[in-house]
């Protein structure tokens, strides 16, 4: 299992399109993914359970992975949320 | 039933001998065309009624009926995704959005769950759904409205489906939807269900659904109060998308002269194919470039076979928002190179990013109060010179052919334009540094769509080397309407006589300064717009491809002379029904 610390860095927050694209990301991956917030846990893989966490600018998220292919998985996602899913 | 609609449609003859009362609505008329057939009215969704139970037999078969429902509806989103282009883009990442959300077991689970305990699939989705939107309240953020809103429309996309099973699109075929409002996905599930042409009670001429009817040449009126209580189903009707008149049950004598002007209508399309190669001037020998604004290098070359004279707009930001982020300089210059050669030799005008307010942020809502009013535009450019310089190499780069002109939007301010020009002056000499060929006389302008940057058009000609008005943004700072919102729409007219008169501050700015101005809005493709515009002196009109030749035959058939007495009384006005009413005395001669 992995786990690293990810901040929110695009204005506009985790909002739909970014949503859509972490979800998308997330399901390429065979391991486990959770974003945990202030100690809720979600599956990254459901776009329902990511538009619960409501993360906003700023925002610090613990990402969770757990499989085969977690090391992968976390860097491509860490990745997306600094490039700020494009719209810094 | 589709067939027994059919049945319903009254012949001439049969009409001509019928009693009932014609009736004549007035709207706003958003798309061209006549069209003449029977009404659909669409009525708002039907009310669920949750208590309703299932007997333990009809469980599975109802589950079956669920899945059924959201394999079609999710059908129906890709549809949509797939056609969604061009202005319009930025709608399919939201579409994609909620294709995901109808393959999340986080939605799904609880619906299907909600069957199994004998709930109809109506009640269990609107039950499922509604507790997950509970769930939204709780969490305290600014986003929420987005997400509720999004879960709204999957509810009602998943109740319509269940209850029309596709069928609600096709009752549309051969006949004129009268509808409150429409969306682009209702737009164009009619277009591909063959609908005539469109009725709404809300709208207004720049939205998204308005500019889809016209890209697909369907007549629309707009605007017309009460039409879906007014007109019944079954009704005939008459669309006419010149003048904005609804026509309902006509008398016989009406019915035959639109008959005629429809035909008419059609031999104009013939002969319109016969001035692609020819001048866009006015009977008297006054010349105007007749541009396209165009998004992709497929509509750039669609837009040159009906004769575009350049590419007036080019819009970056489609850029974004097809890929989603913001392309790289690699990326970049092999968009621009790839558009430029196609425009070859003619003129390509590549707008500089422009994003923010209804573009980026439509259904994106940012942390701001007022997209419209906010960080978008130069704003957004001069903010982040990063990404600003990384798209002014890519086009400079792409700028051998000596063919591009570079387009800055939203400027306010001379500053603006002052700061503008030195990022492009450091860019030009880390490429000379670099020994990388540019032209090093590109043209650099502006949009002309603040009312700032009129007052100051003067001033800014100096720094500028063409000017293009924007109408749709300049109409919304003048009046101070948000033309997304559909309770000013009735504010937002860009037939205010201080727009016109604000064009033509902005004209005789740049007359007096030796540059040329042009107009991309949806203004300058308006029927009623086009002699104003050329009276005023406009020097370019760029518009949408499909309607390039029908706005060259208007100019061709117009006398500048009279244009310029028709745009003086214009200017002599002071309430925009004035100048409407000058405008339908143009429109029937």
């Amino acid at each position: 299992m992995k786990e690293v610390e990810i901040t929110v860095l695009n204005r506009a927050g985790l909002h739909t399109r970014p949503a859509a694209t972490l979800v998308k990301l997330s399901a390429k991956f065979k391991c486990d993914l959770q974003l945990i917030r202030d100690g809720f846990p979600i599956n990254a893989k459901s776009i329902i359970g990511v538009m619960t966490l409501a993360a906003e600018q700023g925002c610090k998220l613990m990402l969770r992975a757990d499989g085969s292919d977690e090391e992968d998985a976390v860097a491509e996602i860490s990745k997306l949320f600094e490039s700020g899913f494009g719209e810094i | 039933m589709v067939e027994d609609f059919n049945l319903k449609v009254p012949s001439v003859q049969r009409y001509s001998i019928k009693t009932s009362e014609q009736k004549i609505y007035k709207g706003i008329p958003s798309s061209s065309g006549i069209m003449i057939g029977r009404a659909v009215v669409i009525q708002p969704e039907s009310i669920i009624i949750p208590e309703h139970t299932l007997q333990a037999e009809q469980i599975d078969d109802e589950i079956k009926r669920f899945n059924s429902a959201l394999d079609a509806y999710k059908n129906d989103l890709n549809r949509v995704i797939a056609n969604v282009k061009n202005d319009e883009a930025n709608l399919s990442a939201i579409i994609e959005s909620n294709v995901l959300m109808l393959e999340d077991p986080s939605l799904t689970m609880p619906i299907e769950n909600n069957i199994k305990s004998g709930y109809t699939a109506e009640s269990s989705i609107v039950s499922a759904i509604d507790k997950l939107k509970s769930f939204f309240k709780t969490t305290k953020d600014a986003i929420l409205q987005e997400r509720i809103f999004e879960l709204d429309n999957i509810k009602k996309g998943l109740l319509a489906t269940l209850r029309n099973q596709c069928f609600y699109y096709a009752v549309a075929k051969d006949a004129i939807v009268i509808a409150k409002s429409l969306t682009p996905t209702d737009v164009i599930n009619f277009r591909d269900a063959g609908v005539k042409a469109f009725v709404t009670e809300i709208g207004g001429i720049a939205s998204h659904s308005s500019i889809l009817a016209r890209s697909f040449e369907l007549p629309e009126v707009i605007g017309v109060l009460n039409s879906t209580d007014n007109i019944k189903d079954g009704d005939y009707v008459i669309v006419d998308g010149y003048t904005g008149q609804v026509i309902v049950n006509p008398t016989s004598r009406i019915l035959e002269s639109f008959q005629r002007k429809k035909s008419a209508e059609e031999e104009h399309k013939r002969e319109l194919g016969e001035i692609i190669n020819l001048n866009t001037e006015t009977l008297d020998g006054k010349r105007c470039h007749l541009y396209a604004n165009v998004d992709l290098p497929e509509e750039a070359r669609a837009a040159f076979l009906w004769g575009a004279e350049g590419i007036g707009l080019f819009r970056s930001e489609s850029l974004i928002v097809s890929l989603g982020y913001f392309p790289s300089e690699r990326e970049q210059f092999d968009f621009y190179k790839q558009l430029s050669d196609t425009a070859y030799p003619k003129e390509l005008t590549i707008r500089a990013f422009d994003v923010g307010s209804d573009k980026w942020a439509e259904g994106l809502p940012t942390r701001e109060d007022n997209p419209a009013l906010g960080f978008r535009g130069i704003r957004f450019l001069l903010t982040r010179k990063d990404l600003f310089k990384i798209q002014i190499r890519a086009i400079l780069r792409a700028s051998i052919n000596k063919n591009i002109r570079f387009m800055l939007p939203m400027i306010s301010s001379v500053q603006e334009l002052q700061t503008a020009h030195s990022i492009i002056a450091d860019v030009k000499n880390e490429l000379d540094l670099a020994d990388i060929a540019y032209d090093t006389q590109m043209p650099i302008g502006i949009m002309i769509e603040t009312p700032a940057a009129v007052l100051l058009a003067e001033d800014l000609a100096k720094y500028a080397d063409f000017f293009s008005i924007g109408t749709n943004d300049l109409t919304q700072y003048t009046v101070a309407a948000d033309r997304t919102n559909d309770l000013v729409s009735n504010v937002f007219d860009t037939f205010n006589p201080a727009v016109i008169r604000l064009i033509k501050m902005a004209i005789d700015a740049a007359k007096a300064n030796n540059i040329p101005i042009g107009i991309c809005g949806e203004f300058a493709g308006h029927a009623a717009s086009t002699a104003i515009l050329i009276g005023l002196g406009i020097d370019e009109l760029s518009v949408a491809p499909p309607i390039l030749l029908e706005t060259k035959n208007r100019i061709r058939s117009l006398n500048y002379a009279e244009a310029n007495e028709i745009a003086n009384q214009t200017l002599a006005c002071s309430t925009s029904s004035e100048i409407s009413n000058i405008l339908d005395k143009i429109i029937t001669e």
